[in-house]
C-alpha cells in the first residue's frame, strides 16, 4: 500500500509557515532599498553601515558580556540547585523547587518592573551589573530544569562505585558527575546564553545609562532609525542563535 | 558611580596605570584580575584527587576568567574613557546627528552616551520607578509636561541657555510650555496627507479629500482618536482640543462620514500600504512619509490648508542628573543655529531655531512635511493632554468605531 503524503505536506507548510518569514527578513537584509517593499539589487551596504555604528557596537558588546557572565553564573548556581532538588526530597527542597519554578511562569513584565522597583529601593545604581543579576535570576531556572532532566534519569550507582574504589568527594564529582551531567548542563547553559541575548522586556526596566543592550536598541530604531539596518543586525543575531541552537542539540545527541 | 567610565562593568574601580597617559581604570582592573587568578603551581597535597581535581577547578576558572578578561579589555579598549565627564542623553534612535555629538564631546572635553527608547509611555514608566543616571531626555511635549508635574525632570537655568533667543516665537505661541521654563523644543513633526502623484489627479490640501468618492475604499486614516477627531475638527473650523460638546459631536459625523470611504484606521502599515500602491491616499506622520519617499518619488506629502497637529519633542534635564551643566550647554550647542540646521538635514524632522531656517537645505524648506507654511503654522495646534475631559474624546470615538 502506498504511503500517504498528508504528512509530509503538512510538514512541509509547517516548516514554510515558521521559516518563511524569517527567510524573507535574511534576503531583505541585502536588499539595497531603504524599505522591503521593493527589490533594488542585492547589496552589503546595510551590514558595512552597521559596522560603522558606534552604539549599535556599544550595544553588542553590553550584550555579550552580560550574557556570557549570566551564562556562566546561571550555570553554576543552575546546577548545584538541580542536584539538590534531586537528591534532598525534603519539605524545604519543595519550596526550593517552587522558588526555581517561579521564575519560568511568571510574566516577564512583573519581574521587570518588580526587580526596577527592587534595585531602586536598595539604591542600587542600574547598569550592567543589574541586567547581569536580572539575568542570572531567570537563567538559573532554565539550566535547573535542565540539568534536573538529565538527572532524573542519571544513575547513582555509578557515583557510588567510584566511591568503592576510593575516589574522594571532589574525585567522583569532578571525574565522574560532573563529566555524566556535562551535556545537560552546556545544554542548559546554551539555552541561558539565548535567553539572555535576546531578552528584551525585562532588561528594558533594569538597564541604566550607558548599558542599552542590542535587543532595547533594535526595539528602538524600529521606531524610529532605519529598517534594513535592523535586518542585518537581526540576521547576524539570527545566525548565533541558530549556530547555539545547533551547538546545543549536537551536544545533547551525543549523549544519548 | 565612578565617572571616568561610565560604560564600564560595575569592576572599574582603581587607581592610574603608568603606561596609559589618561590612566584607564578599567583596563587596570581586567589585568589584575588575569593575573591574580592565573592558576599557581599545586602544593604537595594530602589527597591526591582533591588537589587535582582543585587544580584542575583552578585552570579552567583559570581560562575563564581569562577569556572574559580579554573580552573585557576589548570592550575596555573601545569604551575607555578616561576622567572625562559623561553625558547621559536618553532618546530616540538616530534622533541626533553623530558628528554633532562628536563635536560636543571635543568642545567640552566630556563623553556623551546616548541610550534609546521606544515610546514616551516606556521612557516614563521607567524614570517613574527611579531609574536614574540620565541628564538629558526628549520626551514628546505631552509626556514632558507629565514629567514635569510628577517632579522627574528640572527647571532650566537660562543664564546656560543664550541660544533660546533663537527658538521661533511662532512655534512658542502654541507650545505647552511656552516660557521654556523646563523643556526646550528640539524637533517638530506634523501630521498630513500623503498620496500616488500618478493616481490622485487634482489633489487638494485638504482635509476635504477623505471625501472623494473615486478613492473610495483605497484611503486610511490614523487609528488615533486625537488626531482623526482633530483632523475632523479642524475641517470644520474648530480647535482639536476643543471641549465643546456640540463641536465634538459634529466632528463625529464628520469622521462617520469619512470612514465610510476608508479602507480602514490604520497607524502603522499604511507606509508600505502607500509604497506598494495598495492605498492611494493616507493620513499620516510626515517623519514616516519622508521615509518612504526617499525610495518611491511618486509619493507626494502636503498640509492641509485648514491646520493640522503638530507634535514636538522637547530636551528636559532630568531631576537626578549628575551633570546639569553640561546638559544645558548640550541643549545650548544644539540650538546653535548652524547645528540646528545641520541636525534638521540629518533628522529630517525641524528643530525650531528661527535663525537656522534659512541656513537648511533648499530640498527641504522645499518640503511641506518638514517645514510647515508659517500661515498654515498659524492654524496648527498641539494636541494637548486633556485630563478628565479625555473621556469627550473617547467616547465620541467608541461611537464612531460602532457606526457604519
Amino acid at each position: 500500500m502506498k504511503q500517504s503524503r498528508l504528512p509530509l505536506v503538512i510538514t512541509l507548510l509547517l516548516l514554510a509557515f515558521f521559516y518563511l518569514p524569517i527567510l524573507v527578513l535574511v534576503i531583505t537584509s541585502f536588499n539595497a532599498s531603504r524599505f522591503g517593499t521593493t527589490w533594488e539589487g542585492w547589496s552589503l551596504h546595510w551590514y558595512r553601515r552597521l559596522l560603522q555604528e558606534r552604539e549599535i557596537l556599544h550595544a553588542l558588546s553590553n550584550s555579550l558580556i552580560i550574557a556570557v557572565s549570566a551564562t556562566i553564573v546561571s550555570v553554576i548556581l543552575g546546577t548545584t540547585a538541580a542536584f539538590a532538588l534531586h537528591r534532598y526530597k525534603t519539605r524545604l527542597q519543595r519550596f526550593h523547587y517552587a522558588l526555581i519554578y517561579t521564575p519560568l511562569v511568571v510574566p516577564e513584565i512583573l519581574m521587570g518592573i518588580s526587580l526596577l522597583l527592587f534595585f531602586v529601593a536598595i539604591g542600587m545604581e542600574l547598569g550592567l551589573f543589574t541586567i547581569f543579576l536580572a539575568h542570572v535570576t531567570f537563567c538559573i531556572s532554565y539550566v535547573a530544569m535542565v540539568v534536573l532532566g538529565r538527572l532524573q534519569d542519571f544513575d547513582f550507582t555509578i557515583v557510588e562505585a567510584a566511591q568503592d574504589l576510593g575516589a574522594g568527594w571532589w574525585a567522583s564529582t569532578w571525574r565522574v558527575l560532573l563529566p555524566l551531567l556535562a551535556p545537560g548542563i552546556l545544554a542548559g547553559g546554551l539555552l541561558a546564553f539565548t535567553l539572555s541575548i535576546d531578552d528584551f522586556v525585562i532588561t528594558f526596566f533594569v538597564a541604566g545609562p550607558g548599558s542599552t543592550t542590542l535587543p532595547i536598541r533594535i526595539y528602538s530604531m524600529i521606531k524610529h532609525g532605519s529598517p534594513p539596518l535592523i535586518n542585518a543586525l537581526s540576521t547576524l543575531l539570527l545566525l548565533i542563535t541558530f549556530m547555539v541552537v545547533w551547538a546545543s542539540q549536537h551536544l545533547t545527541r551525543e549523549s544519548s | 558611580m565612578n565617572k571616568s567610565a561610565s560604560m564600564q562593568i560595575p569592576l572599574s574601580k582603581g587607581g592610574r596605570q603608568p603606561w596609559l597617559p589618561g590612566g584607564c581604570p578599567f583596563i587596570e582592573k581586567t589585568r589584575q584580575i588575569g593575573t591574580e587568578t592565573t592558576p599557581s603551581p599545586p602544593s604537595t597535597g594530602e589527597s591526591d584527587a582533591f588537589s587535582s581535581a582543585v587544580v584542575s577547578l583552578k585552570r579552567s576558572w583559570g581560562i575563564l576568567i581569562k577569556s572574559l578578561s580579554v573580552l573585557q579589555i576589548l570592550i575596555a579598549l573601545l569604551a575607555c574613557q578616561h576622567n572625562k565627564p559623561v553625558l547621559h542623553i536618553y532618546t530616540w534612535a538616530d534622533y541626533i546627528k553623530p558628528e554633532l555629538t562628536h563635536r560636543f564631546e571635543a568642545d567640552h572635553q566630556c563623553w556623551v552616551i546616548i541610550d534609546t527608547f521606544d515610546s514616551n509611555e516606556a521612557m516614563y514608566a521607567k524614570i517613574k520607578a527611579g531609574a536614574s543616571g540620565y541628564d538629558l531626555v526628549t520626551p514628546s511635549s505631552y509626556m514632558a509636561k507629565i514629567m514635569y508635574d510628577q517632579g522627574l525632570i528640572q527647571l532650566l537655568d537660562h543664564s546656560l541657555l543664550s541660544n533660546l533667543r533663537h527658538i521661533d516665537p511662532d512655534y512658542l505661541k502654541i507650545a505647552i510650555d511656552p516660557e521654556m521654563r523646563y523643556s526646550v523644543p528640539y524637533m517638530l513633526t506634523n501630521t498630513g496627507l500623503a498620496y500616488l502623484r500618478s493616481k490622485v489627479p487634482d489633489f487638494e490640501p485638504s482635509w476635504r479629500m477623505f471625501d472623494r468618492k473615486d478613492l473610495k475604499g483605497r484611503i486610511t486614516m490614523l487609528n488615533d482618536m486625537r488626531e482623526t477627531i482633530g483632523a475632523a475638527l479642524k475641517s470644520l473650523g474648530y480647535s482639536l482640543n476643543t471641549i465643546n460638546d456640540s463641536e465634538l459631536e459634529a466632528a463625529r459625523d464628520v469622521v462617520i462620514r469619512w470612514k465610510r470611504n476608508l479602507a480602514k484606521f490604520e497607524s502603522e502599515q499604511y507606509k508600505t500600504g502607500l509604497a506598494s500602491r495598495e492605498f492611494l491616499l493616507v493620513h499620516g506622520y510626515s517623519g514616516d512619509i519622508l521615509q518612504v519617499q526617499r525610495e518611491n518619488s511618486d509619493i507626494q506629502f502636503d498640509v492641509p490648508v485648514e491646520g493640522t497637529s503638530i507634535a514636538c519633542d522637547d530636551f528636559v534635564v532630568a531631576k537626578n542628573s549628575k551633570e546639569v551643566t553640561l546638559a544645558h550647554q548640550f541643549i545650548n550647542f544644539m540650538q546653535e543655529p548652524e547645528v540646528a540646521a545641520e541636525n534638521t538635514n540629518f533628522v529630517a524632522y525641524l528643530c525650531p531655531n528661527k535663525t537656522s531656517y534659512p541656513k537648511i537645505s533648499e530640498k527641504i524648506r522645499q518640503n511641506p512635511g518638514v517645514f510647515l507654511r508659517p500661515e498654515i503654522r498659524a492654524k496648527s495646534e498641539v494636541i494637548q493632554d486633556l485630563g478628565a475631559n479625555n473621556v469627550k474624546y473617547t467616547r465620541i470615538w467608541d461611537q464612531i468605531k460602532a457606526a457604519n
